[in-house]
């Protein structure tokens, strides 16, 4: 095997002699590695990120982000087999310590035409919302997200099995994941959270949330699955349909056991999404009806069944300028028995938590720049988070990212207001290759 | 005066056809139906279609990006409704980024775009079609074409070589520019000059084909340029190893191939 250094920086390029006649664009960039060859690319990233508030209860409030990332990512096919890998290896600044993160490590196989089987450690989409997720209950990353990291850490990987089986009218999608995936959740220790129990803002290491896990047995594995299709109506334009099924767990430990500690609890959910031309945009609508281990919502310590909403539009608003807006509701069902049976207590959920998102981006100067503004508010719980990033390249390798992240709530305990005191800024400077 | 337009057509071509290779036919008149041969020769030669492309992007400062793509193409009907599937593999923050087009004319585009690292396939506002494709100076509309439909057409001249088409938009407010002129060979069809006008007439946008050839029949574009002539920045895009007729399916232009890209159709022939 040969390695093919299609993309390695020009430095290393011209260090090597080529095998290929250089051209007049500097590098001769057709040639194709042939079927037995490694693609090999990757980036370096610094990254550093302060707190502009300080956080009370966390013991280094600092640094929300330091660290220096190499991603190596490998791509070869055996016969007709893909095979890629994507390597992180990081030293952090903040949980001190180098650390391997395998973002990727699978296998494509095609097992008829109509047949394809995805195996090993992936990340894992489906559903329209735009940073909402209500039928994708795969791994997220809220300690990246929060953090500002790239936008792709925001997806945590899953060891998983993925059949897709394509039809004319519709397709299959389905997913076994062997052993829970939980989200990488806020546990206190890069950012503090608030603890109901407690009635305060707590962090680690005292108050680290560290959750019983499912063990490892065949019917504790996570099942999804997805029916989609598209449809032209109307004015011929394509409309995007989908059901989903989930058996699994939720992916935080929004239960409690009777010593007081975390878990995971058990989660079923249905949904449907549909998503299409509307006057000059998108619009996406999405359900889903998760139920719990708690049907009659009696159990204080459960989390009660759910209803969940999504409704967007995205529309170009002038050349390179784009607003999205979406209106998310949250539905806790069998409200009255939870409030008969939670002792009155004041942390308790809105019966319809609301929330609206906006994102506002903007490209100019040949896609070199692009701002991006998202923001989530509720009216509801009163808080927002905000982020604003500015992304610039200098040249086809390297590129600069600043950003922020910002809270606000009214109240402590509500789900963004408790970052309140997490406000953060970044910077990323990243040479892919 | 089209007659006589015809006339002078004939007379000038029998006098250049010493020099240049003869017409595969008299002078056409009709400004509509040279505008609709254009168009298929442009975007719907033969029935599906691949290509390798690169784009060099300089603005006016001399700053350079690079896009390299390999680029899909099936057509639903001639002249009518197509698909596209664009996988880009450069730079190398896009690589095994994937754009799906299905282009409607005289109505709104449906795109899709999949990024690998969220596993994530976005649907994006068909928006303007007049904006930058991939950041370049190239428009969407360059790239897949814009409805012949979308403008009234008049043959200003018939040279030796050309039929010099005005182009002038039905619905104005819609496009950036004021009217536009095509000039088309006559040999082959192609456009091988487009320059836009402003409102004042000015001239400020010109896309040229640079090089061309014939492939399996199909005059093919090799090399072509736009120039921003008020920034001064232009983009040069190449395709190299196209290829017509492959016996592509609808289904290779599906959310499939968005999450797993069709390898078979993307590999270059051997």
């Amino acid at each position: 095997m040969r390695l093919c250094y299609r993309s390695v920086p020009l430095l290393l390029a011209l260090s090597a002699p080529s095998l290929h006649a250089q051209d007049d664009w500097g590098e001769d960039v057709w040639a194709e590695p042939g079927q037995q060859e490694i693609r090999l690319h990757g980036f370096v990233e610094l990254a550093a990120g302060g707190r502009i508030d300080n956080d009370p209860v966390l013991a280094d409030d600092d640094l929300s982000l330091a660290e220096f990332r190499s991603r190596l990512e490998l791509e070869t096919y055996a016969d007709t087999v893909r095979l890629s890998a994507k390597l992180d290896l990081y030293a952090d600044g903040v949980e001190p310590g180098a650390h391997l993160d395998i973002r990727e490590s699978l296998a494509d196989i095609s097992l008829a035409d109509n047949a394809d089987l995805r195996l090993g450690h992936q990340v894992l989409t489906w559903g329209t919302g735009d940073l909402l997720f209500l039928n994708d209950l795969f791994a997220k990353d809220w300690q990246s997200f929060f953090s500002g990291r790239d936008d792709e850490y925001l997806k945590a990987p899953s060891t998983s099995l993925k059949l897709s089986l394509y039809g004319q009218k519709a397709s299959l999608d389905l997913v076994w994941t062997p052993e829970l995936t939980p989200d990488r959740f806020i546990n206190g220790e890069r950012f503090s959270y608030f603890s109901a129990g407690a009635g305060q803002q707590v962090a680690a290491p005292e108050n680290k949330i560290d959750p019983t896990e499912p063990k490892q047995r065949l019917a504790n594995g996570e099942l999804a699955a997805r029916l989609y299709g598209r449809r032209d109506l109307g004015s011929g334009s394509a409309t995007e349909w989908a059901l989903y099924a989930y058996r699994g767990y939720w992916k935080q430990p929004n239960a409690i056991n009777a010593d007081g500690e975390p878990y995971f609890s058990r989660l079923n959910s249905l949904g449907a999404s549909l998503r299409g031309n509307l006057a000059r945009g998108i619009a996406h609508a999405e359900l889903a009806w998760y139920q719990g281990q708690d049907h009659q919502g009696n159990d204080p310590r459960l989390p009660n069944d759910q209803l969940r909403l999504l409704l967007g539009y995205e529309q170009e608003l002038a050349p390179r300028l784009t607003l999205g807006l979406q209106y998310y509701l949250e539905r806790t069902l069998d409200y009255d028995a939870l409030s008969e049976n939670d002792s009155g207590s004041v942390y308790r959920v809105d019966e319809h938590r609301q929330l609206w998102t906006m994102r506002l981006s903007y490209r100019a100067m040949q896609d070199r720049l692009s701002l991006s503004w998202f923001s989530f508010y509720s009216d509801t719980d009163q808080d927002a988070y905000h982020r604003p990033s500015l992304s610039y390249k200098f040249n086809d390798n390297l590129n600069l990212t600043l950003g922020a992240n910002l809270f606000s709530g009214a109240q402590p305990h509500s789900f963004f207001g408790q970052f309140d005191q997490a406000d953060n800024v970044y910077a990323r400077l990243r040479f892919s290759y | 005066m089209t007659k006589l337009t015809a006339f002078a057509g004939i007379i000038f071509s029998l006098w250049l056809g010493i020099s240049t290779p003869a017409h595969s036919s008299e002078a056409l008149t009709d400004a509509d139906a040279i505008v609709n041969r254009a168009n298929l020769a442009a975007y719907y030669a033969a029935s599906d279609g691949r290509a390798e492309a690169r784009m060099l992007i300089r603005d006016a400062q001399g700053r350079e990006q690079m896009r390299q793509f390999t680029i899909l193409r099936r057509d639903r009907e001639e002249g009518g409704e197509q698909d596209f599937l664009v996988v880009f593999s450069r730079p190398a923050d896009v690589r095994n980024t994937v754009f799906l087009v299905a282009k409607k004319p005289g109505g709104d585009d449906d795109r899709w775009l999949y990024l690998p690292g969220l596993d994530l396939v976005k649907r994006i506002s068909a928006g303007d079609k007049r904006s930058s494709f991939v950041g370049s100076h190239f428009f969407y509309e360059d790239v897949s074409g814009r409805s012949p439909r979308e403008d009234s057409h008049r043959l200003i001249e018939t040279s030796g070589q050309y039929y010099v088409i005005e182009n002038t938009p039905l619905a104005p407010a819609s496009v950036e520019f004021s009217r536009y002129t095509a000039w088309i060979n006559r040999d082959n069809f192609l456009a091988e000059k487009i320059e836009y006008q402003d409102a004042q007439g000015e001239v400020y946008r010109r896309v040229e084909v640079l090089q061309s050839e014939m492939i399996q029949g199909h005059i093919t574009v090799a090399e072509s340029r736009v120039e921003d002539l008020r920034s001064g920045g232009e983009t040069r895009l190449q395709f190299r190893y196209q290829s017509y007729d492959l016996g592509m399916g609808a289904e290779v232009f599906s959310e499939r191939s968005l999450r797993k890209p069709p390898r078979e159709w993307l590999r270059r022939a051997e």
